[in-house]
């Protein structure tokens, strides 16, 4: 039960990873790209810290990589928000889905 | 001058309250040379630094520790909120169809700390970038975007998250 808890996590943070990258090379923009990357592979490391602690159990190695993972939240998104923010003040323009016209949008006019 | 010194005598008790705490989980031993030494070394750390764990003008902050029930709930929320946001990206990643659109809305958190921490997880959570935060303005890059209403939108984006922060830091 516990060891397919465990693998259960790692397996998802393996697909979680691969799609981050994935995502990098599909995606248009630094916006978009820094979504697929820093996120997807956050999710996938807390992915790797709960199985940890789910093998180790109830001890104190479980309490030092809960402190882990409490730092991590912290400086993962931190780290993500800094890129964004110098982008976003650089100016860069997000990228945006273009809609395709059609006869509905010039009824109104 | 009396209140003032008062208050950083509280300021420096805390931050030497959360350091031995540190200190104790990561020795893991309780033999006398080990806790006295902690204790003096986290005094000495906490007389340095307190002014950044905890800044004079905070002084109205009612809990200097945070609730902790409504902590534990906060972070299973917030790791259940990442999982199924995950695979939404997922998913995105694999169709290919992404619609990104900034969104801006408001936050009706009071204290810096729950705003940086209501930022934070924004960040957190897949799908969503806080890209600027000033006083109680977010603008959010947000990859899946149903909507570009103001308000609408805070409300998907922020969830439950508001509400349980302002339990947890009062």
């Amino acid at each position: 039960m516990i060891e397919g808890l465990v693998y259960i996590f790692l397996f998802l943070a393996a697909v979680f990873n691969l799609m981050g990258l994935v995502g990098i090379l599909l995606f248009p923009d630094p916006y978009t790209r820094l979504q697929a990357s820093s996120t997807c592979s956050t999710t996938a490391v807390i992915s790797v810290f709960i199985a940890v602690m789910i093998e180790a159990g109830f001890s104190a190695i479980t309490g030092k990589v809960l402190v882990i993972t409490l730092f991590f939240f912290v400086s993962s998104p931190v780290g993500a928000h800094i890129i964004a923010r110098y982008a976003w003040n650089m100016g860069i323009v997000p990228w945006r889905k273009l809609r395709k016209l059609s006869s509905k949008d010039f009824l109104h006019d | 001058m009396r209140v003032r010194s008062k208050w950083k005598l509280v300021r420096i008790l805390f931050t030497t309250i959360w350091l031995y705490g540190g200190w104790l989980l990561y020795t893991g031993s309780f033999e006398a040379i080990s806790l006295s030494l902690g204790a003096i070394a986290s005094l000495f750390v906490a007389i340095i630094t307190y002014d950044l764990f905890i800044a004079e003008y905070e002084a109205a902050r009612k809990g200097l520790l945070v609730r902790i029930h409504y902590g534990i709930l906060y972070l299973l929320y917030l790791l259940a909120q990442m999982y199924l946001s995950s695979f939404a990206v997922l998913i995105n990643i694999l169709r290919g169809n992404i619609n990104p659109r900034v969104v801006h809305f408001r936050t009706r958190l009071h204290s810096d700390l729950a705003r940086v921490l209501l930022a934070t997880s924004i960040t957190l959570t897949p799908g969503t970038i806080a890209l600027e935060l000033q006083e109680d303005h977010l603008i959010v890059h947000w990859l899946d975007a149903k909507t570009l209403h103001s308000k609408y939108a805070g409300i998907l984006i922020k969830g439950k998250m508001e509400t349980l922060l302002s339990r947890v830091l009062l």
